[in-house]
């Protein structure tokens, strides 16, 4: 059989270009990438220290010597290289929403990986812009870390900064740990998953309200179990009249656990989670109950208060990765949080009343409604209330000591004086309106 | 009427402060007993076992004798163990070819991350260099560089490998121990066919396991199997700079009786020489596991001290493996005890033994012969099982706390108390 020519030099091109792939495949992407990063604004420049490790750095070739040890020597135009094309050209800064001119890159240095010198900004200056590694030190290429100086020019060290820091495409999984340091000696640590977009550093109150009422209106909507809560709350009261002190016991028990737990005061063993959300889930299920075996519910705010409570630790686990965007307006990323909650509720409320309304009125007899649809949500809750249970349970009683009871004293004194509060405020409201039942059927008899 | 609701009110009232009152005052006493025992009992570290960790392994991998852990600076968890080589028949069914879904041996060296997935997985003989019979330790340097000792009968030498398993060094050559005319045997702590050589400056006697000190870039190998002795080495040329034995004393390989805990400790190490760690204080570590005792040197090999660990364990002894607590100071050594199947914490200046945990078993949390033991950053403790114990288990930090047991026993999730 004859071949041809261009047979020969097709085939001869597939070989080569896979060769190609099986070069490229024998640096793979890596799985886990962790990016550090220190943020300086100085007078009219804007310093960024980077560290990244070179196993996440792709289609650069490195000089090498024997044993694919790096030839330390020759490696610096590589290592410019690597910067901007890795790193610069996938931040981009913002100085008061304008976006900043690329950065210079003033230094780079490898490091083993062992090194420490990012552990503060000053070792950190300190390491880049000493002494580079020699010859001496045999590092294979891919076990090194590259570290990166860039100076970005600014108007001034007070701006607002913004950062947009893309890195990822470095790995399948990139965590970026970026520390801001304005002025005045504050820290503020950033842990930034993947492409996290654009990061106000060190926020202006505004943004951080909207953030967190943006966060909390969407958490609020994707809590299943949090709206089936809110459904069975209204189930029987659809006034608003009525629904108004419903709704602020659960906005304000809700408020005071998430602010305790935002200042550390909620326990942080692994037990807790499980019990906040089995709880949450016998929340649900008392509810459900309520409404169908009482006619009309009194007092339910009280009720509704201490759920709140535990609602309020249940939102907090979804909010602790996230209070890093708070800056220096923790209470106010807080209260913000919860002002999403609650429009998040509103917007539920306003279209759920309505809702009830029209299938009491055309489908169903309200009692009866009310017991099924309760029914529904009770068998809902139950199951889920005894599969978070069985998490609960692998958990054995913590043997308690001295100061886990003096910790338990201190929350059951917090909630006897709530309790206590509450209840003197519903005396003094119950004295200010007064009561019908009390009052004289027939006032004119008599006179 | 609206006088008796209003004394009603009076009664709740004063009620409710009463009891705001006592519990206030049984708040601060509690409180006060607190921080009594905080100030006079002996705080210990804490742990409890993550029986979730690692996860299963794909194709049906399972691991053999596992017989050494080390973490690295990104806290990733790399074990060495001895696969199809220590599983029985039933245990390798798809290897040979007795069943359709189970088992077969993993690769040798073994990379998770810190969700427990498998990342990196590789070993075995390979070009340009001689896979050990009997791989034994790990350890990954400040370089990222993956240092591999061996204890099989004729293993004389070490491996270094880059993480991706690429081959760098091999120093000392294998079969070196080996009497002329001797047959090939492959029994831990075989001695016949084969001698001592702890004054060999090429070449090794199983060696346990190699740390390097960053600073000085030299290895420090814990030998062995069939030496007794620590060797310096330098780590990028394998160059033997200087060695010792048992209390800084020339090494000898002339056999030792049994050990006998009534006896005089032996002047020379009992094999193996297990471990050889240095600390955050430039002092060496080492592990004399059958003489149930650590003896710390100088980097140059000047004996400084020792302690005895559970004395009166005889048969592969008390003292295997160590980490160095994570705190600046490194105030704790970590001991797994394969023989008691127990890890000791251990005051490190006064080589006293503060408390233990783990018991026999297979259950998470137990051991069967605990062999190897690492620290990660955040103080998190993982452990290796030889034997049938064959399997890795991360013990998670949960802070100090007071000393309450000479043993803890299993440590079960949520045994240490809340916050």
């Amino acid at each position: 059989m004859h071949v041809s020519r261009a047979a020969r030099l097709a085939a001869l091109f597939l070989i080569v270009a896979l060769t190609c792939v099986a070069r490229v495949s024998a640096h793979d992407i890596p799985r886990d990438v962790t990016v550090q990063a220190f943020a300086k604004p100085e007078d009219h420049t804007f310093r960024l220290l980077v560290r990244v490790p070179l196993k996440a750095i792709m289609d650069i070739e490195f000089p090498r010597r024997e044993r694919d040890y790096m030839d330390l020597e020759r490696i610096d135009q590589s290592l410019r290289d690597a910067s901007m094309i890795w790193l610069a050209r996938k931040i981009e800064l913002y100085e008061e929403d304008a976006l900043v001119p690329e950065p210079r890159i003033l230094s780079t240095r490898v490091s083993l990986e062992s090194d420490r010198s990012f552990d503060s900004y000053e070792h950190a200056l300190a390491h880049v812009t000493g002494p580079s590694l020699t010859n001496d030190t045999s590092i294979f290429w891919e076990q090194g870390i590259l570290d990166v100086l860039f100076e970005y020019p600014i108007q001034s060290d007070r701006s607002h900064f913004a950062i947009h820091m893309a890195f990822d495409r470095l790995g399948i999984s990139v965590v970026t740990a970026l520390r801001f340091l304005p002025p005045g000696g504050v820290v503020r640590p950033y842990e930034l998953e993947g492409d996290a977009g654009l990061v106000p550093l060190d926020p202006r109150w505004h943004q951080a309200v909207l953030r967190f009422v943006t966060l909390g209106f969407f958490h609020i909507l994707d809590g299943t179990d949090h709206l089936l809560f809110l459904f069975c709350l209204v189930i029987p009261f659809r006034r608003i009249w009525t629904l108004v002190p419903i709704v602020t016991a659960f906005t304000a028990a809700h408020s005071i656990t998430l602010i305790a737990a935002a200042y550390n005061y909620a326990p942080g063993a692994l037990w807790f989670p499980p019990l906040i959300e089995t709880l949450i889930a016998t929340s649900i299920v008392y509810m459900a109950l309520e409404n169908i075996a009482v006619v009309t519910p009194q007092r339910r705010w009280m009720i509704t208060f201490l759920f709140g409570l535990v609602h309020g630790f249940g939102f907090s686990f979804g909010l602790q990765h996230t209070m890093q965007f708070a800056g220096s307006h923790l209470l106010t990323s807080l209260l913000s949080f919860n002002l999403g909650v609650e429009l998040g509720q509103l917007l539920v409320l306003v279209l759920m009343v309505p809702a009830l309304d029209i299938l009491f009125r055309f489908v169903v007899a309200e009692r009866m409604g009310t017991i099924i649809l309760s029914a529904l949500v009770a068998h809902t809750a139950w199951h889920w209330m005894i599969d978070r249970f069985g998490v609960l349970r692998q958990f054995p009683w913590p043997q308690a000591t001295a100061a886990d009871l003096a910790s338990g004293i201190r929350w059951l004194m917090a909630l006897i004086a709530v309790v206590g509060v509450a209840w003197l405020l519903s005396r003094l409201a119950a004295r200010k309106v007064p009561n019908p039942k009390s009052q004289d059927p027939n006032p004119n008899i008599g006179i | 009427m609206r006088k008796l609701a209003r004394n009603r009110a009076v009664i709740v009232g004063a009620s409710v402060l009463g009891l705001l009152v006592v519990l206030g005052i049984a708040q601060a006493v509690l409180e006060r007993t607190a921080d009594a025992q905080s100030k006079t009992a002996v705080q210990a570290p804490r742990f409890e076992v993550d029986p979730l960790w690692p996860k299963p392994m794909p194709n049906h991998w399972v691991l053999g004798q596992t017989i050494g852990v080390w973490v690295d600076t990104d806290d990733h968890v790399w074990i060495v163990h001895r696969s199809s080589a220590t599983l029985a028949d039933n245990e390798k069914g798809i290897e040979k070819k007795t069943a359709e879904l189970c088992c077969a041996g993993a690769p040798p060296v073994l990379e998770f991350d810190q969700a427990g997935n498998l990342l990196r997985h590789w070993g075995g003989p390979g070009a340009g260099y001689e896979w050990p019979d009997g791989n034994h330790g790990i350890v990954i340097d400040y370089k990222g560089n993956v240092w591999i000792g061996g204890n099989g009968a004729p293993d004389s030498h070490i491996l270094k490998f880059t993480k991706d398993g690429k081959f760098l060094l091999q120093i000392g050559k294998k079969g070196a121990r080996r009497k002329a005319g001797a047959a090939a045997g492959n029994q831990e702590g075989q001695t016949a066919g084969f001698v001592g050589g702890s004054n060999d400056p090429i070449s090794f006697g199983r060696v346990a396991k190699v740390i390097v000190d960053a600073k000085a870039n030299e290895a420090y190998v814990a030998d062995g199997y069939l030496n007794k002795r620590v060797a310096v080495l330098d780590a990028d040329t394998g160059k033997m700079k200087r060695y010792w034995g048992a209390y800084g004393n020339k090494p000898d390989d002339t056999p030792l009786p049994a050990y006998n805990p009534a006896a005089k400790p032996a002047q020379q190490f009992y094999n193996p020489v297990h471990c050889a760690d240095m600390s955050v204080d430039r002092f060496i570590y080492v592990c004399d596991r059958v003489g149930d005792r650590l003896q710390v040197f100088t980097p140059e090999g000047k004996f400084v001290k020792e302690g005895f660990f559970a004395k009166n364990t005889k048969g592969s002894g008390a003292v295997w493996d160590i980490a160095f607590s994570k705190d600046p100071q490194q105030k704790y050594i970590f001991m797994a005890d394969g023989m008691n199947d127990i890890v000791r914490i251990v005051d490190r200046q006064s080589l006293q033994e503060l408390t233990s945990f783990g018991d026999g078993g297979r259950q998470p949390g137990q051991f069967y012969g605990v062999h190897s033991i690492a620290i990660d950053s955040k103080g998190n403790l993982y452990t290796t099982e030889t034997w049938e114990g064959k399997r890795l288990q991360r013990f998670l930090y949960k802070g100090m706390g007071p000393v309450t047991k000479p043993n803890q026993g299993v440590v079960w999730p949520g045994s240490t108390s809340t916050k």
